[in-house]
């Protein structure tokens, strides 16, 4: 009896494995046979990681498919490690993109390794002009070399967010956010409207007797962390509008300049601010700060940050979104930084050419209008940015303080630099201390000797 | 029990007659035996408040979520984290929630998740078993020499292999496909080798000699009583493996270029951050890892108690 108990299972067992190894072999060869494309059209890969874009690109790329039946375009999105992990692994293996979209700190990498084609060697974007772009965006991706990396896509600018209603409240309009100037010594009209906008426990304002900047129940001025290198939203405005920059030329300086005075009084000024209760410590935000869901639940009442957040902001729950220009400085206007994004093709590309078509297309007014037509960045072609401008409009927001900034060139550009990895390892740290508290700005002109090594 | 019987089922086989039972007395609960029960509830709720909070972070609303940080209860309730991983809402709506527009398509995730860790489970314990009885009970010339270099390959960390095996799918031409993310782990692993091996040890030689007498050969003594005396460990490895293969990340990203063979895992990678900056979809993400992880705690439940059941079990009492 106990002796034949086991072979029915056995036999059972048996055939189960039998019919997983055969399953799995059936649906690999299903798969291979699912992931071929139509015969004679050539398979373009193009990469972004803009979940929030993805939509309007696949408007775009729809579009492009039609208008050039004998190419077809996959996209992949992956969120922003992902994507970086993913293409750096790819590019070791060949089997990267052809296209895909690229970012100013990553760039002078790949170019250096030879990952990237020179868009004016090909023949769809040869003839690409510069002046087609907003001002100063293509000449940021011209290599050392003279060579063009990446065909503009967007840019994007930084002013200042606000709830409109929790300004009046502190008996103040929106217009006066508008006409505020700063300076590193007293912080100017900008600080007195973040004092008056600061609220401690006691419903005491920060330019009121008896503030209590221990215990602050709304900050004037949101924090989005330290900044790191760039000071993208948090302190690149602030530098800039002493007529700082980041290095001694637009782009491919050869020298930085934290050593700079100016710098580091701006840094002094805005970090100085945690200690008077007008914007949250360190220990608050972490390593993660969140300033748009800080202003949408009321924990701040100002929000210097990027374009690229209009969305974000916009779909925040139970605020009147304003949006106000950034403070002007010493140089008697504001300044933010100005940056872009850019779509590349890889030198592994077994089709340059028709990957070319793509970017030309990706780069074209066509395109770019129905990207700025989904108000989720501003193109780079002023068509595309004026379609931007429109859809933001119907959404109820007006974006003129991004895009004035840009019309009147009042514009820093990113740091396009050598050796961008090793320089951001070295001084994120170094700006969280100094955030923190623990360090003293005055020790960036040391930090700036080491940066400066490493740009050899 | 004769000691030429072949195996029972390890789950027939009467597991409480290895252990006496007390017989027991009704009796006031000691003041230790109070303690036992007051610690145990303790380390019961510090274990699953983390599964709380999620569920808690997945029924609220992102926008909501930073004004009352601190809530025990979900803020704002709103199914709109579920509604995102199963793809039921629209991009622009998943926008406005603090989401992302990537469309989800769920159900296809789920069935290459399901796919990709039932072919490897199934393939890598099958062949795995067949080299761990090679290495525990034949014997051949430089049998633990080649085990040595098995064990040494433990060693060596995934991140090392996995550039040499990406290009390897790739001269394949198996990018993007689900059996180019099987493969790697399709055959064997040092693990399941090693573990198994050590399972097969225990089953007592006498039953294999009496097989071998009746003039079974070695392939039969392995289905007939390798594999049903150690289904205990078997099953473990199985439950091991599965996990694993579900729960890998890397691997399917590198290899999926498409919806075609995108795994759960990867898919629902979309809740993290999706650009500098923008920050994560709180609701999302919590519930697309409550729901990631579901399948296999199911599996635990099922499991569990037939695994430590047969874990001990080896032919002869």
């Amino acid at each position: 009896m106990k002796t034949t108990t086991h072979r029915p299972t056995l036999a059972r067992r048996r055939r189960t494995a039998t019919v997983a190894t055969l399953a799995a072999g059936v649906l690999a060869l299903a798969g291979c046979a699912g992931s071929g494309s139509a015969e004679d059209s050539v398979a373009l890969d193009y990469w972004l990681w803009d979940a929030n874009q993805l939509p309007a690109y696949q408007s775009c790329v729809d579009a492009f498919e039609e208008a050039n039946p004998d190419l077809q375009v996959r996209i992949s999105q992956y969120g922003w490690d992902d994507y970086w992990r993913k293409l750096t692994a790819s590019f070791v293996a060949g089997a990267g993109p052809d296209v895909f979209t690229d970012h100013l700190t990553r760039y002078p990498e790949f170019a250096e390794r030879g990952l990237l084609l020179d868009l004016t060697t090909l023949e769809a974007t040869a003839d690409a002009e510069a002046a087609e772009f907003q001002e100063g965006l293509a000449d940021l991706w011209v290599g050392q070399d003279g060579a063009q990396y990446g065909m503009p896509k967007d840019f994007d600018t930084i002013a200042l967010f606000y709830d409109a209603t929790l300004i009046t409240e502190a008996g103040m309009s929106p217009e006066d956010l508008d006409d505020l100037d700063w300076n590193p010594e007293d912080g100017g009209s900008f600080e007195d409207a973040i004092a008056h906008l600061s609220v401690d426990a006691n419903g005491v304002r920060g330019d009121e007797e008896g503030f209590d900047p221990e215990n602050v129940a709304v900050y004037g001025l949101a924090s989005n962390g330290s900044g790191g290198t760039d000071g993208q939203t948090q302190w690149s405005w602030l530098a800039g509008s002493t007529g700082w920059t980041f290095t001694d030329a637009d782009v491919w300086g050869t020298e930085y300049n934290f050593d700079d005075p100016q710098l580091q009084a701006s840094l002094e000024w805005l970090f100085g601010l945690v200690d008077k209760g007008f914007m949250a410590p360190y220990e608050e935000v972490g390593t993660e700060p969140n300033p748009q869901q800080a202003l949408g639940s009321g924990r701040a009442a100002l929000s210097a940050n990027g374009s690229w957040m209009l969305p974000t902001y916009a779909g925040l729950d139970g605020i009147d979104l304003g949006i106000a220009s950034l403070p002007s400085g010493p140089v008697g206007h504001p300044v933010s930084m100005y940056n872009g994004l850019g779509d590349s093709i890889s030198s592994q590309s077994e089709h340059p050419e028709e990957a070319a078509r793509l970017v030309d297309f990706l780069g074209s007014d066509e395109c770019q209008t129905i990207v700025g037509e989904a108000g989720v960045v501003f193109p780079a072609r002023p068509a595309g940015t004026e379609a931007a401008r429109q859809a933001f409009a119907d959404q109820g927001l007006d974006v003129s303080p991004f895009l004035d900034l840009v019309e009147n060139q009042n514009t820093l550009f990113f740091p396009v630099t050598q050796s961008y990895g090793s320089i951001t390892a070295l001084v994120t740290p170094i700006m969280d201390e100094i955030y923190i508290g623990s360090r003293d700005v005055a020790t960036l002109t040391e930090v700036n000797e080491q940066v400066n090594d490493m740009l050899g | 029990m004769s000691e030429t019987t072949v195996a029972t089922r390890p789950d027939e086989a009467g597991t409480t007659s290895a252990h006496s039972v007390p017989p027991r007395r009704r009796r006031r609960p000691s003041v230790g035996r109070i303690v036992a029960w007051v610690v145990m509830v303790v380390l019961l709720i510090i274990t699953l408040f983390p599964f709380y909070w999620m569920l808690r972070t997945a029924l609220s609303s992102n926008s909501a979520l930073y004004a009352e940080a601190s809530s025990w209860l979900p803020v704002d309730f709103s199914w709109g984290g579920f509604e995102r991983v199963f793809g039921l809402q629209s991009t622009e709506e998943a926008i406005a929630q603090g989401g992302s527009g990537a469309s989800i398509d769920f159900w296809r995730y789920l069935g290459n998740s399901v796919v990709v860790a039932t072919g490897i489970t199934a393939c890598q314990v099958f062949f795995s078993a067949m080299a761990a009885y090679a290495f525990s009970r034949l014997h051949w010339k430089g049998r633990d020499r080649v085990f040595a270099i098995f064990l040494l390959s433990l060693m060596v960390p995934v991140i090392f292999t996995l550039l040499p095996n990406f290009l390897l799918i790739r001269e394949l031409g198996l990018i993007d496909t689900l059996f180019g993310i099987m493969l790697p782990g399709l055959f064997m692993t040092p693990f399941a080798i090693f573990f198994l091996r050590q399972f097969f040890m225990n089953v007592p030689l006498e039953v294999e000699e009496a097989a071998l007498i009746d003039g079974a050969s070695k392939v039969r003594v392995f289905f007939s009583l390798i594999i049903p005396m150690s289904a205990g460990p078997i099953a473990t490895i199985s439950i091991l493996t599965y996990i694993t293969a579900w729960n890998d990340y890397f691997w399917p990203l590198m290899v999926s270029y498409s919806d075609e063979s995108r795994v759960l895992t990867v898919a629902l990678g979309n809740f993290n951050e999706q650009s500098p900056q923008t920050g994560p979809d709180w609701s999302g993400l919590m519930a697309a890892t409550l729901v990631a992880a579901l399948p296999m705690i199911l599996l635990f439940l099922v499991f569990a108690r037939r695994i430590v059941n047969s874990i001990g079990f080896t032919g002869i009492k």
